[in-house]
């Protein structure tokens, strides 16, 4: 569903993302982990088709500057990034229009139930608190049904109940054959559902790893991770 | 105090340090520096070569520094009526105002801070030496004074902000007698212009002329004080640039004096206005406030029914429009068109000679310059959505380009439209220059993407503007000099409406191989940070 092949990103001198080839397939979880600034977050905008890079990308088999790729492809961003001037129905509808959507506003209606955002349907997108803003950009990245959802540190600024909500979304879009990349420091809000893991470490992929494969080996998430990136006390 | 003293120092020493790294920055300090020490040698050693030179009547300086002085009055009352000023930021709030340091102290920091910035603002003013020396004749002296008193009203008005702030706070009765007092206070100038003119029988000009000059205006606060001040030191009355200084002093210390008090806890007077001022400065660096979205309160009706239009590309365009309605009921027109017609109108008015018309228009194509760079294909730009919603990349520039595109031609309607009726420009030359208005805008348009495909995602500023510059010259030179030759050589008077249209043609020319040029610049450019 995704094949990361050899991509390296440069910011002048300094290399962001390192050669990296990686791949996720369809129904599978997989976890980004790395310390801060090891070029996570970068490495998902590469394949988002945010940054330039040098390599390939190939989403559902199509490059990701394709548009067949772009359709198949969803990106919840770090920080929300959202409309001001737009409330969060009409953020659900410019969505559902851009990407050509058909019977789009029951799904929607859904989305935002869900994350108990339909009583704020005409709230303006500069005056949702951060967590709504979170919320509310998790919606527009799951409206358009996308086959790969790729997810920059999805659970920061939400509150128990949608960090529960997006928890069970994400294992329903596994559950339906979907490929999902998660880049997250908080470990233990995805060890329910992960089934493959790279760690990154100065731009470079260090470890991949599969679940049933530590499991063998009796190694948890944590472990491994304190263990690459050298910080276990 | 030994944590605060550190932290100045510091501040103060990384920013220094921190110019090796913004070249550009670095050069224009430079630049002033050489200036400034040069004016300081040429005003020692040069020889007193002729004092027979005519220089522009001193009181339109006066006429200036009250001008900018009502602006800064009014702006910073009504910030103090809704948020008040800060002296501090956001950094200060979370480190110092927890710390075990005296209240007083940090405050005495924050005065000292808001002193230097406002020394930086003023900075400016030495970057007009040769106009202050050529046209008003200044001096040395004249300049350090007008640079200290621009500082000292700059720093006066924020302290006054938060004077008004803590006297109105949560009380609309108070907000309501500050806003009284400032209306009477600009009624009282608007009537005693027109008393003088009456009674000098001179046109407004004239009457502003004498009104600044006269005794008791320089008691008026804010406007007054600087005018006094700096009269005081351009005609040698000591005395009175004293007075105004310890005018200024005197209020600032009652204004702290209130800061401080027991009943008072300027902490909490000042966060608001901190976290305000934070949250605009990101938004700034972010592109998303522009002049014309700026402390507009939005309220969405139950009956508004969102973009209703538009499926791919175009939505962006039907969501543009759906955000300029949120900006402005009138979508198109705004405050820009507003201060921009109304500007026209007064030019206009005054300048009614054969090129004056001319001298508008260039005068109207550059500040849409600075209009257009901050428009919302910018703001596009800026967010992941352009680039990942799939629809092929020039039908998406092209949909993003749509509102820009149209503003200038909305508002030339109004601008020219005013220079008819106001300035008495004949039609057909006014919808002439209406055309050539509205195509300078698609050029600039055009501009903005051929940033993103020379500079990238993150360009430099400095370079920005050099390119800018370049681009302009290069792309503008042709049609004027075109529209010149065909103007002087070809038209007969009869047709002389027409010679902005080789301008208008080239310009438009200009535009459409720039979005040609950079029609796939969504697949090949990088999400931008605040272009």
């Amino acid at each position: 569903m995704l094949a990361v092949n050899n991509v390296t990103k440069k910011y002048g001198k300094l290399i962001a993302n390192d050669n990296i080839s990686f791949g996720v397939n369809a129904g599978e979880v997989s976890l980004l982990l790395g310390p801060n600034g090891a070029g996570k977050s970068t490495l998902i905008k590469c394949i988002s088709g945010l940054l330039k890079f040098t390599g390939s990308i190939g989403i559902c088999g199509n490059s990701n500057k394709t548009l067949q790729a772009k359709r198949d492809l969803g990106y919840i961003p770090e920080v929300p990034a959202l409309y001001d001037m737009l409330t969060i129905w009409e953020h659900m509808e410019f969505i559902a229009r851009a990407y050509s959507l058909e019977n789009w506003r029951d799904r929607a209606e859904k989305l935002i139930e869900r994350f108990e955002l339909d009583d704020k349907k005409k709230k303006l997108g500069s005056e949702l608190s951060k967590g709504m803003q979170q919320k509310l950009s998790i919606c527009c990245g799951f409206l358009p049904q996308p086959k790969l959802i790729l997810f920059d540190e999805p659970m920061v600024g939400l509150d128990p109940q949608a960090i529960k909500e997006l928890k069970n979304m994400i294992i329903e879009q596994q559950q339906a054959g979907n490929a999902i990349l998660i880049s997250t420091h908080m470990l233990d809000s995805v060890n329910g559902f992960w089934n493959s893991v790279n760690i990154m470490m100065d731009g470079k992929i260090v470890t991949c790893r599969k679940r049933n494969e530590m499991e063998e080996a009796e190694e948890d998430l944590e472990t491994l991770f304190f263990r690459i990136t050298k910080r276990e006390n | 105090m030994k944590a605060l003293a550190y932290l100045i120092l510091t501040r103060t020493k990384n920013k220094i340090l921190a110019l090796r790294k913004k070249p550009g920055l670095m050069i224009l300090y430079a630049f002033i520096l050489v200036f400034i020490i040069a004016f300081i040698l040429y005003q020692i050693f040069a020889p007193k070569l002729s004092t027979t030179k005519m220089h522009i009547d001193q009181r339109y300086m006066y006429m200036f520094l009250s001008g900018f002085g009502l602006l800064y009055l009014f702006t910073f009352t009504y910030s103090g009526i809704s948020t008040g000023s800060t002296f501090f930021t956001m950094a200060d709030v979370g480190l110092l105002f927890v710390a075990p340091i005296s209240t007083r102290k940090i405050l005495f920091y924050g005065l000292l801070s808001t002193i230097g910035k406002s020394m930086i603002t003023s900075i400016f003013i030495f970057y007009q030496i040769p106009n202050l020396v050529d046209t008003f004749g200044f001096g040395f002296r004249d300049i350090v004074s007008l640079f200290i008193i621009y500082t000292v009203m700059i720093f006066f008005c924020q302290i006054y902000s938060i004077g008004i702030y803590i006297f109105s706070n949560c009380n609309q009765n108070r907000k309501n007698i500050v806003k009284t007092l400032l209306y009477v206070f600009f009624a009282i100038l608007i009537i005693a212009t027109y008393m003088i003119s009456q009674k000098e029988q001179v046109g407004l000009l004239g009457a502003v002329r004498l009104l600044v000059d006269h005794k008791l205006f320089g008691y008026l606060p804010i406007v007054g004080w600087v005018t006094m001040f700096l009269k005081g030191i351009l005609t040698g009355s000591i005395v009175n640039a004293m007075i105004a200084l310890a005018l200024f002093l005197v209020s600032s210390v009652l204004i702290v004096s209130l800061l401080t008090s027991q009943e008072a806890d300027y902490y909490e007077d000042v966060l608001q206005s901190t976290e305000v001022t934070y949250q605009r400065l990101k938004d700034y660096k972010e592109g998303k406030r522009t002049s014309s979205n700026i402390n507009r309160k939005v309220k969405v009706m139950d009956n508004d029914k969102g973009l209703q239009k538009g499926k791919g590309a175009i939505s962006f365009a039907y969501k543009h429009l759906l955000e300029m309605k949120r900006s402005s009921r009138l979508i198109f027109v705004d405050n820009i068109t507003l201060f921009t017609v109304i500007g026209t109108g007064i030019a206009g008015y005054s300048i009614k000679n054969e090129w004056g018309s001319y001298v508008i228009l260039a005068s109207l194509i550059y500040i849409q310059f600075f209009i257009t760079i901050v428009g919302r294909l910018k703001l596009e730009l800026v967010k992941p959505y352009i680039y990942m919603v799939p629809e092929p990349p020039f039908k998406k520039l092209v949909a993003a380009s749509v509102s820009s595109l149209l503003k200038p031609c909305v508002d030339s309607i109004f601008i020219f439209g005013a220079l008819a009726l106001v300035g008495g420009a004949s039609i057909l030359d006014c919808i002439f220059m209406a055309i050539a208005y509205s195509s300078s805008g698609a050029v600039f348009l055009g501009l903005t993407l051929v940033y993103q495909r020379v500079l990238g995602g993150q360009p430099n500023k400095v370079a920005k503007v050099f390119i800018g510059i370049f681009l302009m010259i290069s792309l503008f030179t042709p049609g004027v000099v075109v529209s010149i030759l065909i103007s002087f050589f070809v038209l007969p008077e009869s047709l002389q409406f027409l010679s902005t249209l080789p301008y208008s043609i080239m310009s438009l020319l200009a535009a459409t191989i720039m979005f040609f040029a950079c029609r796939n610049i969504l697949d090949n450019a990088e999400v931008s940070q605040g272009m």
